[in-house]
């Protein structure tokens, strides 16, 4: 036991004190079910990435980035419901969620609330005064929507 | 040892790589370190050991308090409670927020299991391996702020099942301190860890855990000024300790204490230095840079940044040492209003900490900006975004959010620039309220340029001498005391035709450059306005 634990604690002291600088807040790294949600966004399997998702978000509940991929998901299964409430969730996280603004505007134009969509279109160029891609394509997004009417 | 454990044991030796004893290495003289009292069932020949172990736990001295811990046990493998010593340390500095990497939560997963093995002999010390323990249980499957408030929860339950043991209350307010989230400016995390420290202060007035944690539990603008009293001891309750000479400087920061924060991370910085301890030296020597150039002790702020440069030992591919690198060089020109050095800053080291060139950018940028070479200044900008984009890409939300802010002052010198003070000031207004809801990061004294000052300045030179004037009465909330600020607040008083409070904010200008080793034109003008 002596010689067991000095081995042991001795090549602890080897592996060097902590750094406390290089965690990574990219919950993809540390979650499975996070990263294997995403994987199947890839692959556009749009059920596995909501029973993937839906596992995560048991352990993280108030991940907006999370919420706004349960909402992408949700959107591409045309469950608009779903995808609002958890759109919205992730607004309510993250009040400067720019895809999340983005993805909800989109869905209300699937849904035919032109009004939704100028609304988040609205909040993004408060957000965006730099501009920024979401911004971009939620304004394309809504200027096709019109010359298809 | 039960079969399971043995076997435990052979796991936890298997996994970590053994290398040769060292016994014959004399053990290292650490100096003063304060006084703890930490009841330990350990040999009596290694217990003042283990002391002193937690003492620097408390000062958070992890590379003296790691070889120590290691020592204790090696000397009496029996003294299982220095397993949680070392699980400790792997969780890094709490305050941080950022916690432990994978490879430092293995291993002190590891050192809990080789505690739990070796078995500590009271209930008490197998409690406190169990309260660490809930930090890293489940680890890979949570977010830092779950694995916080799970350590806080189990430190709490220690501190209530052993009341009459300090040591459990004071790591148990540490731990309540470290779940305070930047978004909650109530500080309620922190002032319910003040309220227990505040009560062990009065009974362990040189107690280094108990001044450091106050310190921390008083580290945001509107309650720093309570934390003056822990400040102004700790620094002498544990002089050989890096971080304690430092942490002070966090609130004589926060309150404006030039001359106290210079001098004792002068003393950081030696001692940094000396125990080979880089990435301290160096955040020592920013905060030190800063408190200089608000004096106007321009000429010592360049000497310490030249001194720098004879720092070893230090991470670069860490936070503490890139940071500060950039930093204190683009301090020393932007404090100045020096745009030509601004512009003329060479990029910090390469670095794998994505914000690492920010810094150097910005006041590049400012410079450019407030010279009129647009051109330049949009060049920065679009690095400024770059930089944004990838810490976005990597979710790391807080200094994208900082990156983003110093985009908005660009933009808004530029519209400046272009005569365009309507978008100007909608920009810069944005940046302010958007830097003053993300709270300074411990890396830093302060940011290179705060965006609120930045405001009153603009609408100064936009006409609007009034505005300014609130504007920068705002910003002092959270920067009190700069330099800066108390002369743009004098130029606006006089703009809006209030002489008094010119008088008054010359004063403090004169005041605070009353040992300026520099001939900075706000100090000529406030001694021309003072005669």
């Amino acid at each position: 036991m002596r010689s067991a634990a000095a081995i042991a604690l001795l090549a602890f002291a080897a592996a060097t004190h902590a750094d406390p600088y290089e965690a990574d807040p990219d919950l993809a790294k540390q979650d499975t079910d996070y990263a294997a949600g995403k994987r199947a966004v890839g692959a556009k399997d749009w059920a596995s990435a909501v029973e993937r998702f839906r596992r995560a978000e048991v352990r993280h509940p108030d991940n907006a980035d999370l919420q706004n991929y349960i909402g992408y998901s949700y959107r591409n299964l045309k469950n608009y419901d779903a995808a609002f409430t958890h759109y919205k969730r992730a607004i309510e996280l993250d009040p400067r969620h720019r895809g999340a603004h983005e993805y909800i505007g989109e869905t209300y134009l699937l849904v035919g609330d032109m009004e939704g969509a100028e609304r988040h279109l609205k909040a993004l160029r408060e957000i965006c005064l730099l501009g920024c891609e979401e911004m971009k394509d939620l304004e394309q997004a809504i200027a096709k929507k019109r010359a298809a009417r | 040892m039960r079969p399971a454990s043995r076997l435990a044991l052979s796991c936890i030796c298997a996994a970590l790589a053994p290398i040769a004893l060292a016994h014959d290495e004399p053990a290292k003289e650490y100096g003063r370190l304060g006084t703890v009292k930490f009841e330990n069932s350990c040999a009596p020949e290694v217990q003042a050991k283990l002391t002193r172990a937690v003492a620097m736990l408390h000062s958070f001295w992890y590379v003296a308090a790691e070889k120590t811990f290691t020592e204790v046990i090696s000397e009496d493998p029996s003294c299982a409670v220095a397993t949680w010593g070392l699980a400790s340390i792997l969780m890094s500095n709490p305050l941080g927020g950022r916690g432990s990497t994978a490879a430092q939560a293995q291993k002190a997963m590891a050192a809990i299991e080789l505690g739990r093995v070796m078995g500590a002999k009271t209930e008490r010390e197998r409690d406190y391996i169990e309260a660490v323990a809930a930090y890293y249980d489940d680890w890979a499957s949570k977010p830092e702020r779950a694995r916080q408030l799970a350590r806080a929860e189990a430190y709490q339950k220690l501190a209530a099942k052993y009341p009459k043991d300090d040591e459990a209350q004071i790591f148990a307010a540490l731990y309540t301190a470290a779940t305070q989230q930047q978004s909650d400016q109530t500080y309620a995390a922190y002032l319910k860890a003040a309220a227990v420290l505040e009560e062990q202060f009065k009974k362990y007035p040189d107690h280094p855990g108990v001044a450091h944690y106050l310190i921390h539990s008083y580290d945001a603008p509107p309650i720093a000024e309570k934390g003056v009293k822990a400040a102004r001891l700790y620094a002498n309750i544990a002089p050989d300790a890096p971080h304690a000479l430092h942490m002070p400087s966090h609130i004589f920061t926060r309150v404006g204490a030039w001359e106290d924060s210079a001098t004792t991370n002068l003393r950081s910085r030696d001692v940094a230095k000396a125990s080979g301890e880089g990435d301290e030296a160096y955040h020592a020597t920013d905060y030190m840079v800063y408190a200089y150039l608000q004096m106007g002790r321009d000429a010592d702020a360049r000497r310490t940044i030249d001194e720098a440069s004879q720092i070893k030992g230090i991470n670069i591919n860490g936070f503490a040492a890139p940071y500060a690198i950039g930093a204190m060089n683009a301090r020393y020109a932007v404090e100045r209003g020096d745009w030509q050095a601004a512009m003329q800053l060479p990029m910090p080291p390469q670095s794998t900490w994505t914000p690492t060139p920010a810094n150097t950018r910005f006041a590049r940028a400012l410079g450019a900006a407030r010279t009129g070479n647009i051109a330049m200044a949009r060049e920065e900008l679009a690095g400024l975004a770059d930089i944004q984009r990838a810490l976005e890409d990597k979710k790391d939300k807080y200094w994208a959010t900082e990156v983003e802010v110093q985009r908005l002052v660009v933009a808004g010198w530029i519209a400046r620039a272009q005569k365009n003070d309507d978008d100007a000031l909608r920009l810069m207004r944005a940046a302010a309220d958007l830097e003053d809801r993300n709270e300074k990061h411990i890396v830093t004294p302060g940011r290179l340029a705060p965006a609120r000052e930045q405001l009153g300045e603009l609408l100064l030179e936009a006409g609007q001498p009034k505005a300014a004037l609130a504007e920068l009465e705002m910003s002092r909330t959270r920067e009190p005391n700069r330099m800066r600020n108390y002369y743009l607040s004098a130029v606006a008083a006089e703009g809006v035709g209030d002489k008094a409070a010119a008088r008054n904010y010359w004063g403090k200008v004169a005041a605070l450059g009353a040992k300026s080793d520099s001939a900075r034109p706000e100090l000529v003008r406030a001694k021309a306005a003072l005669q």
